[in-house]
C-alpha cells in the first residue's frame, strides 16, 4: 500500500513550548491509524501539522512521498487532505442540504452531493430541510463527515469524532470511517474514547507528552500499554 | 466556477478495494507533484510586513531629521550630505510603504476580488434567466 501521509521526525511548537517532540508516524492508503492519548499529548496537533494548518519547527511531512513542509493549508485541501475538526466545522444556522451545497466549490454538483450523502447516511436524508444546529451529535457529526468527504478525500483526518456521543452513535460512526477506509482514503483518527476507534483501526499509536510511546496493530496493545492509557487518561492511584 | 478539485479519476463501482486505493493514491500522488510549494523562506510574509513598517517610519524619521541637519549648518557639503540623506529617506519611505500595501492589503483584496467575481457570476445568472423567461 502507498504511503500517503509521513511524518518524520516532526517538532511543533507553539510559540516557545515545543509541544511535539519528534514524531514518526505513517498513513498508507486504505488503511485506519488510530492516535491515542490523554489531553494535552499533541494528538489534534498532530493532525493540525498534517493538514498543513500549524508549521513544522523541524522534521518532514511527506504527502504521497513528496516533502509538502511549509505547504499552504489550501493547497493541501486542495489535493485531498480533509480535516474535520473537533467541533464538527458546521453551519448550525443553514439546513443540512445548504450545508452540502455549500460543499460544491469542489466542482460536485449538489445532487451527487446529496446521493452520496443520503445514501451513506440515510437520517440526513429525512432531515434535509432541518437546521444543522438542530440535529443529534451524531447526526452533525455524520454531516461534518459528508461535508468532508464531498471533497474526495485522499487523506482523512479526524479529530474526536466521538465527541459528547452515546457509545452506540460512535460505534456507528466508525463503522462509517471503515467503510470509508476500504473506498481508498489514508484515515488518520485522534481519539481519547480508545475501544471504539480501535475496533477498526489497523494501527495505533500511542502518544504522550508529544512523543509516541507505543505503536502496533490494537491486538499488540498489549494490557500493560492499556493499563498505562488507563493511568493517563484518569491518573495513577497513589 | 471551476473546480479546485479534480474528479475525472473518481473510483467506480466495477473497482475492487485494492484498486481504488491504488487509484486515489495515484491521482494525489499526480495532483502533489503539480503542486507548487512555495520556499518557506520566501513566503515570510509577517516579516515582510515588519520591513514595511520599520522602513516606512525609518525613512520619514531620515527625511525629517536630514532636514534640521540642513538648516543648522551653513556649510554646503554638510547640506549636500543631508539631501542625499533626505532622499535616501523619501525612497526608504516609499519602498516600506509598497512592502507594508503588498503584505497588509493582499488578503483583503483577495477576499474582495472573490466577492467581486461571486457578485458578477450571479448577476450573469439572473441576467440570463430573465432572458430565458422573456424568450418564452
Amino acid at each position: 500500500m502507498t504511503a500517503l501521509l509521513e511524518l518524520r521526525d516532526v517538532r511543533a511548537a507553539y510559540d516557545r513550548i515545543t509541544v511535539l517532540h519528534g514524531i514518526d508516524l505513517t498513513v498508507r492508503a486504505g488503511e485506519v491509524v488510530a492516535l491515542l492519548g490523554p489531553n494535552g499529548a499533541g494528538k489534534s496537533t498532530t493532525l493540525r501539522v498534517a493538514a498543513g494548518v500549524h508549521p513544522v519547527s523541524s522534521g518532514r511531512l511527506l504527502l504521497g512521498g513528496r516533502d509538502v513542509s511549509g505547504a499552504a493549508p489550501r493547497d493541501l485541501a486542495r489535493a485531498g487532505v480533509c480535516l474535520i475538526p473537533e467541533g464538527r466545522g458546521i453551519f448550525p444556522n443553514l439546513s443540512v442540504r445548504d450545508n452540502l451545497l455549500m460543499m460544491t466549490f469542489t466542482g460536485r454538483g449538489l445532487a451527487e452531493i446529496e446521493h452520496l450523502t443520503y445514501t451513506r447516511f440515510p437520517v440526513l436524508g429525512r432531515r434535509s430541510s432541518q437546521a444543522a444546529g438542530t440535529l443529534s451529535g451524531g447526526e452533525q457529526q455524520m454531516l461534518a463527515l459528508a461535508r468532508g468527504l464531498a471533497t474526495d478525500p485522499a487523506v482523512l483526518l479526524l479529530d474526536e469524532l466521538s465527541m459528547g456521543l452515546a457509545p452506540r452513535v460512535v460505534s456507528a460512526l466508525y463503522e462509517q470511517v471503515a467503510a470509508i477506509a476500504t473506498e481508498g482514503p489514508a484515515v488518520l483518527v485522534v481519539e481519547q474514547f480508545a475501544t471504539a476507534v480501535l475496533g477498526i483501526a489497523d494501527r495505533a499509536a500511542v502518544l504522550v507528552r508529544g512523543r509516541i510511546e507505543h505503536e502496533g496493530k490494537p491486538g499488540q496493545l498489549h494490557l500493560g500499554v492499556r493499563a498505562e492509557l488507563a493511568a493517563l487518561y484518569l491518573g495513577s492511584p497513589t | 466556477m471551476t473546480s479546485p478539485l479534480p474528479t475525472s479519476g473518481r473510483v467506480t463501482n466495477t473497482m475492487n478495494f485494492g484498486e481504488a486505493e491504488q487509484a486515489r493514491a495515484d491521482r494525489f500522488v499526480r495532483e502533489l507533484a503539480e503542486l507548487k510549494i512555495p520556499d518557506p523562506a520566501a513566503g515570510r510574509a509577517a516579516l515582510w510586513l515588519r520591513v514595511g513598517a520599520t522602513l516606512m517610519v525609518v525613512g520619514l524619521v531620515l527625511a525629517g531629521s536630514a532636514y534640521f541637519m540642513a538648516h543648522s549648518t551653513t556649510d554646503p557639503l554638510a547640506q549636500r550630505d543631508a539631501i542625499a540623506l533626505a532622499l535616501g529617506g523619501v525612497a526608504g519611505c516609499v519602498v516600506g510603504s509598497a512592502l507594508f500595501l503588498r503584505y497588509s492589503l493582499t488578503g483583503f483584496l483577495r477576499y474582495w476580488m472573490a466577492r467581486q467575481s461571486y457578485d458578477v457570476a450571479a448577476l450573469a445568472d439572473q441576467l440570463s434567466k430573465g432572458d430565458a423567461n422573456g424568450a418564452r
